[in-house]
Order: C-alpha cells, then structure tokens, then sequence
C-alpha cells in the first residue's frame, strides 16, 4: 500500500513483445442459480487500450469487477504482471495498481474537488496521530494532476455538484491515472456526455496510453470502440466469443460476434 | 488556468456565504429586536440563564451534527443522558473518596454501552438509524426507570452544584464545557480525516465504499462520539440539579436535531457545520427566552420550535432551488 500512496507518476512505456498485464484463466461467476461468466478466458496487453464488448447482460460489468475486486470468481483465476490474485476488495486492487474509473464515477457531490481526487488517500500532517488533514497540499497537487489533462481547472475547492459532467469524468479519470496505476478499467466513460466533452475525454484516454498506461474501456458506442482501441474482445451471454486486432477487423464483424450471428458464418466456413 | 475568478466559483462562494451566514444574520436580529424591546433581555443575569438553560441541548448538538452530516440522526440521546445522569449521580453520591473520577468515568461507560450499540446495530447490522434508536431510545428509557425504580437519586454533594451554577468570568461553568465540546468536536469534524470521511459518507457512501473508505468503522465511531457528547450532557444535568433525574432530558433528542437543521445542516447528510449548530442552538434558547419575557404561556414555546425548524428547512429549500 505504502508503496505506490506517494507517487503521481504513471508506469513508464512498455513495448508490446511484454507478457501481458492481466490474463483471466477460466472464470465462471455465478450468483446462486445464476451464471454471470462462464469459463471466460482473456488477456490485457500492457501499454494498450482494450475494448470490451457486448449486449445489455452479456456479463461485462461482472467481468470489470471481477477485475476491480468487487466480486470474487466463483472458478478460475487473475493474474495482475504474472502474479495470481484474487483481490478480496476494490482497495486491495487499487493498492496493485488496478484503478476503476466507475460508470457513476464515484464522487461525492458535497465534497470539494481535491477530496474526491483524494478520497481513501487523503494527506494527514504531523504529527500523524491528529489525523489532521494537509489541505494545502492536497489542493496544490490536485491542482498539477488535472493541469495535466484539461486547460480550464475547475475550482479546487468547490464541491464537484457544480460542475459539468464533463468536467467530473476528467476529475474520476485524473484520479483513476494517480498514484501509481498500471492499469485502468472505465466503464462506459462517455455515456453521459454530449459530443464535445466525449472528445475530450477521449483526448485523454488517448494520453493516458502515450504515457504507459494500459486501458480497458466498456463502451456500446462502437465507433468510439474503433477510434480509440488496440484490440476488442466479446462478449455474448457469459461467454467469451473472442478476441479481434482493431487495426484487423471490422464494425460488421464485431456487431456479428456481438449477435452471434457470426456463428452461422464460421460453421459454413469449416 | 485561473480557477479564482471564474463566473461559476463567484457565484456559488456568494451562495454558500449567505447559505453559512442566514443562521448567524437570524440570530443577530433576534438579538437586535430583544435589546430594543425589552430592557432586561440585556441584563448579565438574563444572558447568563440563557447560556446556563442551554448547555445540555448544546452539548448533546454538537454530538448530533455527526449524525446528521453522516445521513442519520439519533434519537437515543435523551434517554443515554438520563442513563449517565442516575449511573454519575449514584457514584457521586456515594461519597467515595474517588467518587469524582468513579462518577465520570460511569458517566463514559454509558455512553460508550449505548453508542456500541446503536453503532453496531446501524453500522454493521444496518439497521435504519431512526429504527435503531428509537429502539434503543425506549429500552435506554426504560432500563433507567428499572434501576432507579423511577425515583430521582438524591444526595449528590453541594460542591457539585457549586460547580454545576457557578460562573467563570461571568459566564456558566457549564457553558464553558459546552464551549469545550463545540470547539473539540468542531475541530474533529472540520479538520481530521475523520470529521472528512463523515461529510463523504453523508454525501455519497457508495463512492466512499469503492475508493477504500471503511465506511461502516466511520458510522461506528460517529454513533459512539454521539453517545458520549450525551454522556456528558448527563454529567452537566447532574451538577446543576444535585440529583440523578430518570425523566431527565426526555424530548431532548428533537430539540437537538431541530437545532442542528436550523444551524444549516441537512437531514439527508454531507452538510453542515459546528458553529451553525451553536448558533442553532443560542437562537432556539433566545427564542423561548424572549416568549418568557414576553409572558407568552410556555405552552407556546414547542410551537415557535416547530415553527422555526419548518422556516429554516423552508429558506434552505427555496435557496437550493434558486441555484
């Protein structure tokens, strides 16, 4: 935990012959009667932006928080740079290195913008024992980390309520590329933005890759799954139905694999 | 780059200063339209009774303002202020040479038996706080009648009550505890992770929860901290009656959560402050000090109680909507 608490600075780059940052070897979840994810199997290359797609029930969300150490599998393991894990909690997994950057993005409406950048982290000052918390740095280092990725810096200390929803993905994706994370998952990380602030999100996301950062995003905005990723995998009904080259495939065969139309297409092949 | 002056920082600064400062606007008023109306509103004696009848609801405010930041309340805290009331008077008025320590020490350990469990029950077993309390309310109440056989223990010793009604520097003793407590508990809302994690919490558990915050120790600690304030609301009871009352403080809780949503905070949680609390609490205790002196029947003062409460919630609602 100590370990990475104190440190703003992302992963240095990594080249792509690196054996990848997680694989998930074989998970089933299922929630009493319920299978979820069936003997899925996958892998996130490092310094990558991955995509992660499906219909509505498909068990995406169930795969991101297996990941995150939200749920725990019922079979099968995750390896986190070639270690098996199970993260028994979110904060285990961001302790690793694992930031989720949450559909609702997780902050606290009443709060000011450095404590939810902050939030589980805070600064105290000494002498520790007070709990006192450092403010001023806070406010000061918050201020340098979202320099980094938009011009107009909203107001620190002002409670995140009053901003744009824009301006609030920036605040949990900033949060998320802090203290240093490898890997960063985003569920649906533009949903709830119009066209301008998706874009620059999506400036972002890029950045985040250029400066090492591997990246797994959920999204059922296809186009935007295109423009920003390395590599796509699918997901239909719990089960993994593949992994695809973007630079190598196609909007058309994706929605097939996504339908399971694609099936009748491989059987008459062979 | 400049984050100081931008149109949207300007604005909501000049919406949280009125919204900080209505309270203190009200309180000033009042206080303008007393002195002017009625001479002895202004007299030492009078001021002084004020901060004297007011210390008990005051300290057992300051307790509640965590339960209310964090999105609950409680309404145990009359009955635990009895509880500690009879356990302190009975060890003070054993007349052991340690009595003094025995007494506050008893004191703490009530405190601390309710605040475990309403912090257990609300926390961990997550119990919704108003049934929780009510709960332990009536059981608190109740084991206070058992032990005592409802009869007011006596023999408390006169220097307890030299204490309890003396004055230093011309204000309330006890007025100074409450001060103590305000400014201790306002300093561990406001300033530690603590106080930090209670307005999170209040505001969004879920995002607390998910970014590592162990929000259930959070509402354990604020469920105790409110038991213990009630506690020594308890030993401040003693020292100004010179006996432990079982009916002591009862309806206190409603008068302490009225004073803390007057103050500005919220009954859904992430707002308010300590030094609303108290202003809370000075304007309710002018209130019915001003109905007295008017010679308004005291049947009147819970009804100007519930009417300031509807009015300060009202004010609050109309600014929230007008931003």
């Amino acid at each position: 935990m100590s370990a990475n608490t104190g440190e703003l600075r992302p992963p240095t780059p990594a080249s792509a012959s690196l054996p990848p940052i997680l694989s998930v070897q074989g998970v089933d979840m299922r929630f009493g009667a319920v299978t979820a994810l069936s003997n899925v199997s996958m892998y996130l290359s490092r310094g990558e932006i991955t995509g992660l797609v499906g219909d509505n029930g498909a068990g995406k969300s169930t795969l991101v928080k297996l990941i995150s150490g939200d749920l725990q599998p019922t079979e099968g393991s995750i390896a986190f740079e070639g270690k098996e894990t199970t993260f028994a909690s979110p904060a285990i997994a961001r302790a690793s290195g694992i930031e989720t950057v949450y559909q609702d993005l997780a902050l606290a409406g009443n709060m000011s913008v450095w404590a939810n950048v902050f939030l589980g982290r805070e600064r105290i000052r000494r002498p520790r024992v007070l709990n006192v918390l450092d403010k001023k740095a806070m406010i000061v280092e918050t201020r340098e980390m979202l320099e980094r990725y938009q011009m107009n810096v909203p107001p620190i200390d002002e409670p995140v309520d009053g901003l744009s929803g824009g301006q609030r993905q920036i605040i949990s994706i900033a949060r998320a590329a802090a203290w240093g994370s490898k890997l960063i998952l985003m569920d649906e990380p533009t949903a709830a933005l119009g066209v301008a602030e998706t874009k620059a999100v999506e400036g972002i996301i890029v950045s985040l890759k250029e400066s090492g950062f591997s990246v797994m995003i959920i999204s059922h905005n296809l186009e935007q799954v295109f423009r920003l990723t390395d590599a796509i995998w699918v997901l239909r009904r719990g089960r993994m139905i593949g992994k695809r080259r973007t630079d190598a495939t196609s909007p058309n065969e994706i929605v097939g694999m996504i339908t399971g139309a694609h099936e009748g297409a491989e059987a008459r092949r062979s | 780059m400049n984050s100081v002056d931008s149109p949207l920082a300007t604005k909501t600064r000049l919406v949280r200063l009125a919204k900080h400062n209505g309270i203190f606007i009200a309180l000033l008023v009042l206080l303008t339209f007393m002195l002017l109306t009625k001479p002895q509103f202004g007299t030492a004696q009078n001021l002084s009774n004020i901060l004297q009848q007011n210390a008990v609801i005051g300290v057992l405010a300051c307790g509640m303002t965590f339960a209310i930041v964090i999105g609950g309340f409680d309404l145990s805290v009359g009955s635990t202020a009895a509880l500690s009331t009879v356990v302190t008077a009975t060890l003070f008025a054993s007349g052991r040479a340690i009595a003094l320590p025995l007494g506050l020490a008893g004191a703490l350990v009530a405190g601390l038996l309710v605040g475990t469990v309403n912090g257990w029950l609300i926390a961990y077993v997550r119990v919704n706080p108003f049934v929780a309390t009510l709960g332990t309310m009536t059981i608190v109440r109740g084991t206070v009648y058992v032990i005592t056989n409802a009869t007011p223990v006596f023999g408390v010793p006169i220097n307890y009550t030299s204490f309890g009604l003396g004055k230093l520097f011309g204000i309330p003793n006890v007025t100074w505890i409450f001060a103590l407590v305000g400014v201790l508990l306002g300093a561990v809302l406001h300033l530690t992770r603590f106080g930090h994690y209670v307005y999170t919490i209040g505001g969004n558990a879920h995002a607390a929860k998910v970014m590592g915050v162990d929000t259930r120790r959070v509402r354990f600690l604020t469920y105790l901290l409110v038991s213990c304030s009630a506690a020594i609301a308890g030993v401040l009871l003693v020292v100004q009656t010179a006996s432990g009352q079982p009916a002591a403080a009862t309806g206190y809780e409603l008068t302490a959560i009225a004073a803390v949503i007057v103050g500005g905070a919220t009954l859904g949680g992430g707002h308010g402050r300590m030094i609303g609390t108290i202003v809370g609490v000075l304007l309710l205790g002018v209130v019915t000090n001003g109905l007295n002196l008017f010679g308004v029947s005291p049947f009147w003062q819970p009804i100007a109680t519930g009417l300031i409460l509807i009015l300060a919630v009202g004010l609050d609602r109309a600014r929230s909507d007008a931003d």
